[in-house]
């Protein structure tokens, strides 16, 4: 059984994160840059093979037609909602696109939780090098404001990405969980996640009980398309309209020039989170140079649309909650975002008291979903989250309106039990339209799902079906039916509007194992490189211990078995390996149960001499 | 339910609709921690769903019995005693000749804004005016279908406390129901009022 992570799937940056067992503090873990940060950008190499991070993110200049950053504003969407989106980013829709999006990198099309899903891959491959162990199952994070689809999308990555996703949980929840363990928090908190594509403010209600602590989400609200991504926009804004006027140049025509000028910019952005202004330079490709100075002044001015955007959504859920900003006991600052001075000045004047901003806000948001991933392994539940639904439910009723079923910010898991009667005489279906939104009428929703149910034909009226809608505590629908009269369970076939259905999910599946059969062998030698050498130095350490006396019969079988075990890591053969590290646990066995039984054995508590 | 016949039990609270807020989110607390899927994780499939069906019949519950209001729909929709007024949209008599002069004033909003965009210039600060304070109006009168509720939700404890039988209490429960669909009525002038003062 492999281990569960805490993953943040971001739009700009993605972490992943476990909690020490020593410490009991979450950590979060670095890639072979040393870095904790693995930008979410993906490439598609030449010779067909996906390039994740940070060399994926140094081609977007280089080869910008088979590299993907910002895929998260995909997910879980149709060609029609992104339309305003590819004004500004670059990305590739494929003409192939139906409900689900297609997006091109070079040669191939890939769907947004595919893309996702060679994020999560790249996630779960740094840690398992750092543990030494398989990972197989994790925690996601997902943005508070995610409608079921877009949930249900992540869901779909983590499996691709051969992940079981014990849960998702919403940023924000997860930021207060990691802050409330650091800080020991009390009462009623306010947080607000300004992440690089996405926006959330939540409100919680964190009680102390005696079986532990409780983190009430009492009311959510946000932009799932407002970040980082949209002042970085305005900034390009200026520049290529100060570039077409000064050079006559439309940079937007010359991709690779695009993404040049776009990481001036975003270093600017930096910098003026820093300093009271920062310098722009950006040569064109005839030589002649763009420079200019950005104040801070300008800046903020610049970005104040942007930054007001934010402050609906938070007037929204303060509302929700029916509480005043001025309740709040505690304000948090989550997402990298966070760290433009003109956004803390305002949430400080909104709130009139200092936001909390001692936690990295990029990682911030991974160190709580580690601490949700260990609770959920462990079974040791001193923590309960008890979040809400973002978005009201509601089923298309006559004349397209929606009939809402379940309110927003209702605590989850939640049900709605509706029942429904055939209109007609011999009708043996009954149409059902599920959506999500506040607005009255169906088209001004969003459609989750549509779907028949079928009843035994007979006069109008007779059949009566019981729906059950029940949103879990991943926030995402699950439907399920029952015919009155025959009390017949009929199984519902919910065919997503805007997502992947298992049949292609699972045909996605078997292809990536096809085509990845190389990459499979590499991961698998990779995987018992590393568990023998875990092994190896364990093997070492406890030959040395002087408390224990080893006959000299077992120290030279076991030195026999280590030095074949040492000859099969050089080689390739990663099933070879396999054998000898089971060769090496047996013939260290005695060994350890010594150690096991020996003074020792308090210290090492029951571990397996391959964990000492 | 999967425990007991109603909300009320599966908190283990008596059929009362004046009620302990704090007592009943201590309970919820008590229930959910058992309950939540979170603890199940690891269970076998049919316990994970019968933590999934408990746990959100806990919170549809505590949804349903946190405010008053909720607890008097709920008693009466339970009760099959949630009766909507035959004619919905039909303004209770001692309300008629309110709502006539404020669907009046409505209307000449409507006209003058209507007026305004094809650019005569009308003021409609006047009937803005006559609009708020109709608002203002209506929205106590909604505060006192609140606190008549209240007053019979006192005599339904009572009743409940003394044993009452069938009969007196579907009469009280005839009552709130009929408190209900005035302030339903009184609900829906006041958003529209608000809708249309809001554009």
């Amino acid at each position: 059984m492999g281990r569960t992570v805490g993953i943040d799937l971001g739009t700009t940056y993605s972490l992943v994160a476990y909690v020490d067992k020593e410490t009991k503090r979450p950590k979060c873990i670095p890639g072979p840059h040393g870095s904790t940060l693995c930008p979410s950008v993906v490439s598609l190499d030449r010779d067909g093979s996906v390039i994740v991070g940070e060399p994926a993110r140094r081609r977007l200049l280089t080869q910008p037609g088979r590299t993907i950053y910002s895929v998260k504003r995909l997910m879980g969407r149709g060609p029609a909602d992104v339309a305003g989106e590819l004004k500004i980013f670059p990305f590739q829709i494929d003409p192939s696109s139906e409900n689900v999006i297609r997006v091109r990198l070079g040669e191939r099309v890939f769907t947004p939780p595919e893309i996702s899903a060679f994020i999560l891959r790249e996630l779960k491959s740094w840690a398992e090098q750092y543990f030494g162990e398989s990972v197989d199952k994790a925690v996601i994070t997902v943005p508070a404001y995610f409608n079921d689809a877009q949930r249900q999308a992540t869901k779909d990555a983590g499996r691709l990405a051969g992940l079981e996703v014990l849960r998702l949980v919403n940023e924000p929840t997860a930021a207060a969980l990691a802050y409330g363990l650091h800080e020991k928090q009390r009462g009623l908190v306010a947080v607000y996640d300004f992440g690089g594509g996405t926006f959330d403010i939540s409100v919680l209600k964190l009680i102390s009980t005696d079986q532990g602590d409780i983190y009430q989400v009492l009311s959510t609200s946000g932009d799932t398309h407002l970040g980082g991504d949209d002042i970085d926009n305005e900034l390009q804004h200026v520049a290529r309209e100060e570039i077409m006027v000064k050079f006559g140049v439309d940079i937007a025509t010359q991709p690779a020039a695009a993404q040049e000028l776009r990481k001036a910019l975003i270093a600017a952005k930096h910098e003026l989170s820093l300093s009271d202004s920062a310098g722009v330079k950006f040569p064109l490709a005839d030589g002649r140079m763009y420079a200019r100075t950005i104040s801070r002044r300008e800046y903020d001015q610049l970005i104040a649309p942007v930054v007001a955007r934010t402050m609906v959504p938070v007037k929204q859920a303060l509302a929700d909650a029916h509480m005043k900003p001025e309740k709040m006991e505690e304000v948090v600052l989550v997402g990298g975002s966070t760290r433009v001075p003109f956004v803390r000045q305002v949430v400080e004047e909104y709130f009139g008291r200092r936001p909390h901003t001692e936690l990295n806000p990029d990682a911030v948001v991974a160190l709580g979903a580690a601490v949700q991933a260990n609770i959920l392994e462990t079974g040791v539940q001193d923590m309960l989250l008890l979040d809400v639904t973002p978005l009201s439910l509601g089923i298309e009723t006559m004349g397209g309106v929606v009939a809402k079923i379940i309110p927003r910010n209702s605590t989850i898991p939640a049900s709605a039990q509706d029942n429904f009667t055939t209109g007609v005489d011999n009708q043996t279906g009954i149409d059902i339209h599920v959506l999500q939104g506040e607005r009255e009428l169906a088209k001004d929703c969003r459609s989750l799902a549509r779907f028949q149910l079928k009843v035994p034909s007979g006069p109008a009226g007779l059949a009566r079906v019981e729906v059950i809608f029940l949103i879990d505590a991943s926030g995402i629908l699950q439907v399920a039916a029952r015919e009155m009269h025959t009390g017949t369970q009929s199984t519902v076939e919910v065919q997503p509007s805007y997502g992947l259905s298992d049949a292609e999910i699972e045909r996605m599946l078997e292809e990536s194992i096809e085509n990845a059969e190389q990459d499979f062998s590499e991961r698998q030698l990779i995987e018992a490189r590393t568990e023998a050498e875990v092994i190896l130095r364990a093997t070492e350490k406890s030959l040395s211990q002087t408390e224990i006396a080893i006959p000299a019969d077992e120290r030279d079988a076991i030195e026999t078995s280590a030095s074949a075990l040492r000859s099969a890591i050089a080689g390739q053969d990663y099933k070879l390996i396999r054998v000898r590290v089971d060769e090496l646990n047996t013939t260290t066995t005695p060994l350890a149960e010594r150690i096991m039984n020996g003074a020792l054995a308090t210290a090492l508590e029951g571990k397996q001499l391959d964990q000492v | 339910m999967a425990n007991g016949n109603d909300y009320f039990s599966f908190f283990g609270l008596p059929q009362k609709l004046r009620m302990d807020t704090a007592e009943l989110e201590k309970r919820f607390h008590q229930l959910s921690w058992k309950l939540h899927p979170d603890n199940f994780v690891r269970a076998s499939e049919k316990e994970r769903d019968i933590s999934l069906a408990l746990s959100s019949e806990l919170n549809d519950a505590y949804r349903a019995m946190r405010e008053p209001l909720g607890r008097v729909e709920y008693l009466l929709a339970h009760s099959g005693m949630r009766k909507e007024g035959a004619h919905k949209q039909q303004a209770p008599p001692e309300l008629l000749e309110e709502v006539f002069e404020l669907n009046e004033s409505l209307d000449e909003l409507r006209e003058s804004r209507e007026a305004s965009e094809h650019g005569a210039d009308s003021a409609t600060s006047g009937v803005r005016a006559k609009l708020e304070a109709a608002e203002k109006n209506f929205a106590e009168k909604l505060e006192e279908s609140d606190a008549q509720l209240d007053v019979i939700a006192g005599e339904w404890d009572a009743a409940i406390d003394a044993g009452a039988d069938d009969t007196a209490r579907r009469a009280l429960m005839t009552k709130m129901n009929d408190v209900l669909n005035r302030r339903s009525y009184i609900r829906n002038l006041v958003n529209k009022v608000a809708a249309e003062l809001a554009i």
